[in-house]
């Protein structure tokens, strides 16, 4: 059973957006994120560093060839903060009976 | 809890986690081309091995190989190159469904071909396999179909 807990951190739109997208994937390329998101590079840079400093994201670096390749996943607390605030927004929803669902 | 978050407002944000995982999870596609090579594969691997021809087998072989290998690696790095699914979205059920989808086509190829032999029919390999292939091809997607449907069912803030 998952205590739900309302993260203020989480909830932003956009961070909303990545942790999401995050919490799908073992690992997510940085443009993958970025494109899907809508956001510049640096925008989405800024975000991610917030949640890692939050210490919800782990950052890798790494080259494929000569190129740079930068992913990013969400670590077991980013896991169990996003489940929690997850099991709140349905919390506030349930609360609200059948008339606010969910598309 | 916050106390000015209203229902609509959690009901929204509910909305656009469940379609940012979507989004990941509609990524996670077999392309309809890997089926189309596997079978082709498997096909003349089987030819090759009902040709009785030693350099036949041998080229089969090589080519069957390194053709799945191509072929897998492709999809995989491929899909991996943008984002990769969390492995425990796919859960018991999904690896079920994948064993069984192997263990069907395995079903449908190896009797078809026994009673092929069995009834003296020439190329009974290549024949058995290509039932096996042809039902690949056809339920190939719907395996692809049926992996998302369970990612889908398993991801964050789906009705519990």
């Amino acid at each position: 059973m998952i205590e739900p807990r309302f993260d203020e951190l989480i909830h932003a739109p956009t961070r909303l957006s990545i942790v999401s997208l995050l919490a799908a994937t073992e690992w997510a390329d940085f443009k993958f994120i970025r494109d899907s998101v809508g956001l510049s590079d640096s925008a989405l840079s800024k975000q991610l560093t917030t949640l890692e400093d939050a210490g919800y994201v782990e950052i890798r670096k790494s080259f494929i060839g000569k190129r740079p390749r930068t992913s990013a996943r969400l670590n077991s607390v980013g896991r169990a903060a996003f489940e929690r605030h997850v099991a709140a927004l349905q919390e506030i929803v349930a609360r609200a009976g059948a008339s606010v669902r969910p598309q | 809890m916050p106390e000015n978050l209203r229902p609509d407002e959690a009901a929204r944000a509910l909305t656009e986690i469940r379609q940012r995982q979507e989004q990941v999870i509609k990524l996670a596609i077999i392309p309809a081309w890997y089926w189309w090579a596997i079978a082709g594969l498997m096909v003349g691997f089987s030819a090759a091995i009902d040709s009785h021809r030693r350099l036949a087998i041998a080229i089969g072989t090589s080519v069957f190989v390194i053709g799945v290998l191509t072929a897998t690696a492709r999809v995989v790095i491929g899909g991996m190159r943008r984002t990769q699914p969390r492995n425990d979205l796919l859960g018991p059920i999904g690896v079920l469904a994948i064993l069984g989808f192997v263990a069907t086509v395995l079903a449908v190829s190896l009797p078809t071909a026994f009673a092929l032999q069995a009834a003296g029919v020439r190329y009974p390999a290549t024949l058995g396999v290509l039932v096996g292939a042809i039902l690949m091809v056809l339920s190939g997607p719907w395996l692809t179909r049926l992996l998302q449907r369970i990612m889908l069912a398993k991801r964050a803030g789906s009705q519990r």
